[in-house]
């Protein structure tokens, strides 16, 4: 199990460093949400100057969203051609195959997120010793869910046409309500109803929280929920995997051989 | 000879009385559709098999089901003696598979792409290069093994799948149309190495559209429509046409026919083109030719192929896919005849 993880993971990393060009064009968006959309917006809010710190944890999450999504539409790709037709016949189970996307997806998600931490301090966040110890924290139950959710969606699709189509419609909602450009505290009644059904939303907050201190979620509630989402969409994911396998009227009733 | 160079591995022992392949009742549907109507076989160990049948036989089916890709709606299979179904991973474990588009990553090079295979198939990082740098030595490809797959050759790159198969020094080695799209040059080359192969004790069993590669089995079952038609070694199965083959395009072939039915020649069902079979063509030929009453475009004598065996059997070709030999390649369009 863990050496089919880590071969997947391996492979996965391995395919991620030919594209490591990616993590530099990657920094295009959030620089381009944080300075430009963040100063615009900024001047015209009343956070003011403040705006930008206080979307910064969400444009590392929106950083990081795209990267584990990225990442997961591999699966889609890896289906129609190459290397994972061999993986199929290897002797790894289809959960270990799983497991080892959605870390996968986590790692590039997390490195991402890393590259965008050092543009911290021009947006005016501070990096205290506290922030930056609990913050690995808080990233890596961030990288974990976006890849879960990227991994899970990408494993029900066979056409790499579709998935844009899907995660404009599921993402970006998603990124929306998540409170990432705006403080949920202020927002319609609604939409702060809606946060609590947006895995998004607990990651980024978490974030925030241990960046700039305020929370709006309870921090314990935002650990519970995420590892809800983790465990729910592993598990999803795992079912698809299988799925493959489970082709046969025979699973269960065996030829009898004898004779 | 090559042979002693391919592989220093002394032979596979597997006790005989387990066959290399056993397939018992195989049907598999989909949905409504029937793709294996009951399939029987049994394949040796070390034996060269080949399964040759136009598309949509069932031939892939068959190949995924013994690859442990898909399940038998009913009946059982077995390699080297382990149920693909209920020991798919001990099977996984045992075999090599080289499918027909291509299964190494392209962007990655050839040593990158055996060492996490070998990661795949459970051996430790240092093993897994070792262990690739052993194939690669094996099948010469050491020097092209650092560039990125897709800078290789069409050849290099299909013996890149050849050592990707044989990572984990299968006992039985599962070839689909593995050498399609390939010049001649490289086919060879590349069953070159898989009679090495086949020489150090491993089974193979393969697929294949080219005719001269189904002549080097040891046997061939013929498959159609779901079924296999006929299994024996490529000589006994052209001996079952007996004597050679007169092939003739006229302007009327349904008329030729007709005619040479009234005179007591037997011409084979299938309406793409007229095939006569008969003890002594040559001496046949003149006289059919004098005495015909349609103008004839063009005709041809050869010994009987693997092709003509299986219009024979099945009243059609082997589909557009199938050729013989490049030299005598003959265009036929696939008429669909039998259904």
């Amino acid at each position: 199990m863990t050496r089919g993880i880590y071969a997947v993971v391996v492979l996965d990393l391995k395919r991620f460093w030919l594209d490591r060009t990616r993590l530099i064009t990657g920094l295009l968006q959030p620089l381009l949400y944080l300075f430009v959309l963040g100063a615009g917006i900024g001047s015209s809010s009343r956070l003011g100057g403040t705006y930008q710190t206080f979307i910064f944890p969400g444009v590392l999450g929106l950083s990081m969203l795209f990267t584990a999504t990225f990442a997961a539409i591999s699966i889609v790709f890896d289906r129609q051609i190459g290397f994972f037709k061999a993986v199929l016949v290897a002797p790894v189970s289809r959960t270990a195959i799983a497991f080892g996307k959605i870390l996968s997806g986590a790692i590039q998600a997390a490195v991402q997120g890393l590259i965008v931490m050092p543009f911290a301090p021009l947006a005016g966040v501070p990096l205290g010793w506290i922030s930056i110890a609990e913050l690995p924290l808080a990233m890596l139950l961030a990288s974990i869910t976006f890849s879960a959710i990227g991994v899970a969606f990408a494993s029900r699709f066979t056409s790499v046409t579709v998935f844009p189509i899907v995660s404009n419609a599921v993402l970006l909602p998603m990124f929306f309500l998540s409170g990432a450009l705006y403080p949920l505290t202020s927002a319609p009644r609604w939409m702060q109803i809606a946060a609590h059904f947006d895995p998004v939303a607990y990651a980024v907050d978490l974030m925030r929280g241990t960046l700039l201190g305020d929370f709006f979620f309870q921090p314990w509630l935002s650990l519970t929920a995420l590892a809800l989402v983790i465990a729910l969409l592993t598990r999803s994911a795992v079912k698809v995997f299988n799925r493959g396998e489970d082709d046969s009227s025979l699973g269960q009733t065996k030829f009898a051989w004898r004779r | 000879m090559v042979v002693s160079r391919v592989r220093a591995v002394p032979p596979v022992q597997t006790s005989a009385a387990v066959p290399a392949v056993e397939v018992r009742g195989v049907v598999k549907r989909y949905g409504k559709v029937e793709a294996l109507r009951g399939i029987d076989l049994r394949v040796e160990t070390a034996e060269r098999f080949a399964l040759l049948g136009p598309n949509g036989a069932g031939k892939t089916t068959l190949f995924s089901i013994l690859a442990t890709l898909r399940a038998p709606t009913e009946g059982g299979a077995r390699v080297l003696g382990l149920d693909v179904v209920t020991e798919r991973d001990a099977v996984r474990r045992a075999m090599g598979i080289v499918f027909q588009e291509p299964a190494i990553e392209q962007r990655l090079s050839g040593r990158d792409n055996l060492l996490l295979m070998g990661l795949f198939y459970g051996l430790a990082s240092s093993a897994a290069k070792t262990r690739a740098a052993q194939i690669l030595d094996e099948l010469g490809l050491s020097e092209a093994a650092d560039r990125p797959a897709q800078t290789l050759s069409g050849g290099q790159r299909r013996k890149l799948e050849l050592a990707r198969a044989l990572v984990t020094d299968p006992k039985i080695l599962f070839l689909d149309e593995a050498t399609l799209g390939l010049d001649v040059d490289a086919r060879r080359g590349f069953w070159t190495q898989v009679s090495g192969l086949a020489a150090s004790g491993r089974t193979v069993f393969f697929t294949t559209h080219y005719m001269e590669e189904a002549e080097v089995a040891d046997r061939i079952a013929l498959i159609d429509h779901g079924r296999i038609v006929a299994l024996d070694t490529p000589r006994a199965l052209k001996a079952r046409i007996g004597g050679g083959v007169i092939r003739l395009k006229t302007d009327d072939d349904a008329k030729a026919r007709a005619w040479m039915i009234e005179h007591e020649l037997k011409p084979e069902a299938g309406n793409e083109e007229l095939m006569l079979v008969h003890s002594d063509p040559a001496a046949a030929l003149p006289e059919l030719l004098r005495h015909l009453p349609v103008k004839v475009q063009r005709v041809e004598v050869h010994e009987p192929s693997l092709e003509d065996v299986f219009l024979k059997l099945t009243g059609r070709g082997l589909g557009d896919g199938a050729t013989a030999a490049p030299a005598e390649s003959r265009n036929r369009a696939n008429g669909g005849t039998g259904s």
